[in-house]
């Protein structure tokens, strides 16, 4: 018991605290227990100017099992919560999925017998909620999801006490980023620079350039939409080892708010920002206008749907993209109505991107 | 005729031998032959409904019908009768019955009134079940067409003392009755026991679907929904049931009434001047007296505007007498009267609804008695009880014939699911039902009138025999009727068995069914709520023990105290809206169950139930802006649904 992380023992706590709280209701109060926790959603998000980063409002909401609908969304919440608590508690890990058949049951008598979870919807819904309830995200239960945050450069980790270099040195593979947050522990950074970038196709593609060796870097990908981990990772290398973060996307509206997701937090996960922000990580490319300064050909430049003109008019009118930059490079946008994806340097050649555009990207912002 | 199909045959081989086409020959001869009535009805069985299916249902259809107009007629509470059984299994051969109590047909004039198509005593204008006299005529051709058995009937007309026996059967080609046998029954061997009556015994060869089945013992009760104060016995092969009378209350007989002028045409007017054809009187006077809502005043202004001059009334040209028929088509008129129409009324309507039969098979005690044969009887009566009944009904002019629109609506209660009852001047319509005008109005009107919406019906009246149905109304427990009388229902099609929508009846359909709608609204708002409560204590009831689970499993807690308090507490928080609502709902059960008693009191009582639902509709509005509050607060807890979804 005495291993426990300090960290298992305050999830452990905190989880206690809530049930504490619902006994409390019944047994003191003699009412309907409920929880009161913080609204998560675009209208209790605002942007904070001090801390150049998207946090969470005052905005509360009550659970209670006051309502036919409420009453099995209740339980299944503290069903959940008991579940995560043993789970921490054994100091084990689970997949989203193995939570579902962890906590599998039937309610009902005889003739009205039903399933507890109608699918594994509901119960990632219910880890959801616990992480809403007690403030802590799932990757801290041991709860996670299946990694594809990849990194790859002069960085060792550890994992639950493996140690793993991530420069292999082959410039062949990448290492998946470990989701189990709790486990890992960065050893050493040895990198002058990190370098985000929106996909692990373009990854790849400036790997096997021999990036890293030239620039000392270390290349990273969320895959797409970054989860935690890559998140977490990303603002620890920048904040924590004071490493110069870029981050590169499609140029799109799509690309651009993945890159933003690093650089000032997401809506959903606005109560969690602080921890996974990096509010001075730079957005240096794809822009809009790199399309036409680096002379893309019309080939490979995609045409632009309704939807992405929605997205960028409302870009628009962020307090975080009013620099006349990012204002020039929205209406350049709105103007030409086209789009572009990193990929379409190779049209150049395919050590273009990581031999030409890059470097001199990054030599013009100044971070080589 | 003979000889006439030879000669064809003979045109027909000229034809193959010379190879000459048919236009070529000069003198084609087309033959001309009057076919007599019987002959065309036998040939066209589908115009009166007699087809191959059909046959039986119709037959006894024809045969109850035939009962109820005679009882009805004299003001007498029917005592109707009814078997079917079969004789001869490998020869489908069905022996068919009918008994009343009705005024019974003179002793001259029954072998004509059984025998002869387009005999009746019912051309007149006024609502009827039947009208054309083809329908008794149909059995008696079917069966001398298909069997050797006679027709054997029992008369004891209202007019004549004695019964007499007749063995008939009709002669085809000629439309004219053959009499077997005739004789007056000794009064010690008369088989009817009324001072008057009718009864009447066939045999059909036809074929018995199970469905043709079913639609029969539809046909029987819903007969006796809209006849309540009928006394009707119905006996098959497995088993006999009795659907009792209810009340002694029957609906005005419709009178007679003159055509209203502005239905008239040349053939009516002819017919009215002919009435008076041996005497010397003036057109307007024909025309006052031959039509209603005519004055003379307004008859000489007829004449007047038609500029025919003034002559005596059969001097008048053909041509002459369409002039009036034109003036009185633009003329206005009062409206019709609405004498000549019987609609069922509020009273019987509602004693139906109250007290609807509907038929069980107990096929399981077949099975354990072994024996069919033994006289076990197979099949019972069950009365419906509704929780509540409503019932409206307005009367319109269509196409200048009168038309009277009755809706009622049962819910609840015993009733179970959803069932439309279409009737037209009180005969059941039980088959297309898809292409009725009463169908299309059911799914126009909103069931958001009832204050409840489809989401909300889903939820609480699904289940597992109506889930299929996507209509919202579906769901509910509820049963529809619509009775439309009129003399000229706007049939769909010969069959007379679906009604289209003339004029404005779909309209006026719209509304009777929208008022009723909102006057079930309080009762089905406080069910709703009733439910929702039940539901809410069985989901508590499943879920505590979860929840209490969960508790003590993380902290060290007393477990059954947590859980009986959190059970008291839940049923605290449920109970705590439901009380008034349910001391209400008690209240209506004791009007129930003082109704099923005294069956003449319930009439006075169903007023102040009336009163009553109105009280509750103010009550089910409170709710409703209850309901709108809970909404708002449900908006904004949604955000947990709203996280989720990301």
């Amino acid at each position: 018991m005495s291993t426990k992380n300090k960290r298992h023992k305050e999830i452990i706590k905190k989880i206690q605290n809530i049930m504490k709280e619902i006994s409390n209701d019944v047994l003191i109060g003699k009412k309907m227990p409920s929880l009161e926790i913080s609204k998560v959603g675009y209208d209790n998000t605002f942007w904070s100017e001090k801390k150049k980063m998207l946090t969470l409002g005052e905005k509360k909401v009550i659970i209670s099992p006051n309502s036919t609908k409420k009453i099995p969304t209740f339980s299944q919440y503290l069903v959940m919560a008991n579940a995560i608590r043993k789970l921490v508690d054994e100091e084990m890990e689970s997949t989203i999925r193995g939570m579902y058949y962890a906590t599998l049951s039937t309610v009902g008598d005889e003739k009205n017998k039903e399933k507890f979870w109608r699918s594994q919807e509901d119960s990632d819904d219910a880890i959801k909620a616990v992480e809403l309830i007690t403030g802590i995200p799932r990757e801290e239960f041991s709860v996670t999801s299946k990694p594809k945050g990849m990194i790859s450069g002069p960085i060792t980790l550890s994992v639950g006490g493996d140690i793993i270099d991530c420069n292999l040195g082959s410039r062949a593979t990448s290492q998946l980023i470990p989701t189990n947050i709790s486990d890992v522990e960065i050893v050493d950074v040895k990198a002058d620079l990190v370098m985000v970038v929106e996909k692990d196709t373009v990854l790849n593609n400036i790997r096997k350039s021999g990036f890293i060796q030239k620039y000392n870097a270390i290349l990273m990908t969320g895959s797409g939409e970054p989860d935690r981990a890559t998140r977490m990772m990303v603002k620890t290398l920048n904040e924590e080892w004071k490493k110069p973060v870029v981050i590169f996307a499609d140029a799109d509206p799509w690309g651009l708010g993945i890159a933003l997701r690093y650089k000032i937090g997401s809506e959903s996960l606005s109560y969690d920002s602080d921890r996974l922000v990096a509010p001075n990580a730079k957005v240096l490319g794809m822009m809009f206008s790199d399309i036409y300064d680096y002379n893309i050909p019309e080939v490979a430049r995609l045409s632009v749907t309704t939807e992405d003109i929605n997205r960028a008019n409302d870009m628009k009118k962020k307090p975080w993209l009013q620099g006349k930059q990012w204002q020039r490079e929205l209406n350049l946008f709105l103007k030409k109505k086209e789009k572009c994806e990193l990929d379409a340097f190779f049209k150049h050649g395919f050590k273009y991107l990581a031999e030409q555009y890059l470097p001199k990207k990054l030599r013009e912002a100044g971070v080589i | 005729m003979k000889i006439n199909s030879k000669l064809e045959l003979k045109y027909q081989k000229k034809d193959s031998d010379t190879h000459t086409p048919h236009h070529l020959h000069k003198n084609p001869k087309i033959k001309y032959n009057k076919k007599a009535e019987s002959e065309f009805f036998v040939d066209n069985s589908a115009l009166a409904g007699f087809t191959g299916e059909r046959i039986l249902y119709m037959a006894i259809r024809e045969l109850i019908e035939n009962s109820l107009d005679s009882c009805e007629v004299h003001h007498i509470l029917p005592k109707i009768s009814v078997s079917i059984k079969q004789t001869d299994i490998e020869n489908d051969l069905w022996t068919l019955s009918c008994q009343d109590n009705g005024i019974g047909i003179n002793s001259e004039k029954v072998p004509v009134a059984v025998c002869s198509f387009l005999t009746s005593g019912k051309y007149v204008e006024k609502q009827q079940r039947g009208l054309f006299g083809v329908g008794l005529k149909m059995i008696a051709a079917f069966s001398t067409k298909d069997t050797d058995k006679p027709i054997k009937v029992w008369s004891k007309s209202i007019d004549e003392d004695s019964e007499y026996y007749y063995e008939l059967r009709t002669d085809i080609t000629t439309n004219k009755p053959i009499v077997l046998n005739k004789k007056i029954v000794p009064k010690m061997e008369n088989i009817i026991k009324d001072k008057h009556g009718f009864k009447i015994v066939a045999t059909l060869r036809a074929r018995l679907s199970p469905i043709t089945k079913n639609k029969i013992y539809d046909y029987i009760s819903q007969t006796s929904i809209v006849n309540p104060y009928s006394n009707l016995i119905f006996e098959n092969d497995d088993g006999k049931i009795i659907f009792e009378r209810r009340t002694d209350i029957m609906p005005d007989p419709a009178k007679e009434v003159l055509p209203h002028p502005a239905d008239m045409d040349l053939q009516t007017l002819k017919k009215a001047i002919l009435n008076f054809s041996n005497q010397k009187v003036s057109i307007q006077t024909i025309l006052s007296s031959s039509f209603q809502k005519l004055s003379i005043e307004k008859a000489r202004e007829i004449i007047r505007a038609s500029d025919i001059g003034n002559k005596l009334a059969n001097l008048f040209s053909e041509s002459d007498l369409i002039k009036v028929v034109n003036v009185c088509k633009l003329m206005k008129f009062q409206s019709p009267h609405i004498d000549h129409l019987s609609p069922i009324g509020e009273k019987i309507l509602t004693t139906g609804m109250m007290s609807e039969y509907v038929i069980i098979h107990n096929k399981d005690q077949q099975l354990k008695s072994g024996n069919p044969r033994e006289e076990a009887n197979n099949e019972n009566v069950r009365v419906l009880k509704p929780a509540l009944t409503s019932y409206s009904s307005r009367s319109i002019v269509i196409n200048n014939r009168p038309t009277i629109i009755e809706c009622g609506i049962a819910y609840g209660g015993d009733i179970n699911s959803f069932k439309l009852y279409r009737f037209a001047n009180k005969i059941p319509l039980l088959y297309d039902e898809g292409s009725d005008v009463a169908r299309e109005v059911v799914s126009e009107v909103g069931i958001n009138k009832m204050g409840i919406t489809k989401k909300e019906a889903k939820e609480q009246f699904a289940n597992d025999q109506n889930s299929k149905s996507d209509r919202a109304v579906e769901l509910l427990p509820l049963h529809i009727f619509f009775h439309i009388c009129s003399t000229k229902i706007p049939y769909k099609s010969a069959g007379k068995e679906s009604i289209a929508s003339e004029g404005e009846m779909k309209k006026y359909m719209k509304f009777c069914l929208s008022e009723l709608y909102r006057k079930v609204s309080a009762q089905i708002r406080r069910d709703l709520k009733i439910k929702d409560d039940e539901n809410r204590l069985k989901l508590y009831k499943y879920y505590i023990p979860l929840i209490v689970d969960a508790v003590s499993d993380s902290i060290k807690v007393d477990r059954t105290k947590l859980s009986e308090l959190f059970v008291e507490i839940a049923e605290k928080h449920v109970k705590k809206e439901i009380t008034p609502t349910q001391i209400i709902i008690n209240d209506n059960n004791q009007i129930n169950n003082k109704s099923k008693k005294m069956i003449t009191v319930k009439e006075n009582h169903s007023t102040t139930e009336n009163k009553k639902t109105k009280i509750n509709e103010n009550e089910s509005l409170k709710n409703f802006s209850k309901r709108k509050d809970f909404r708002r607060k449900k908006i904004e807890k949604l955000t947990i649904d709203d996280f989720n979804r990301r």
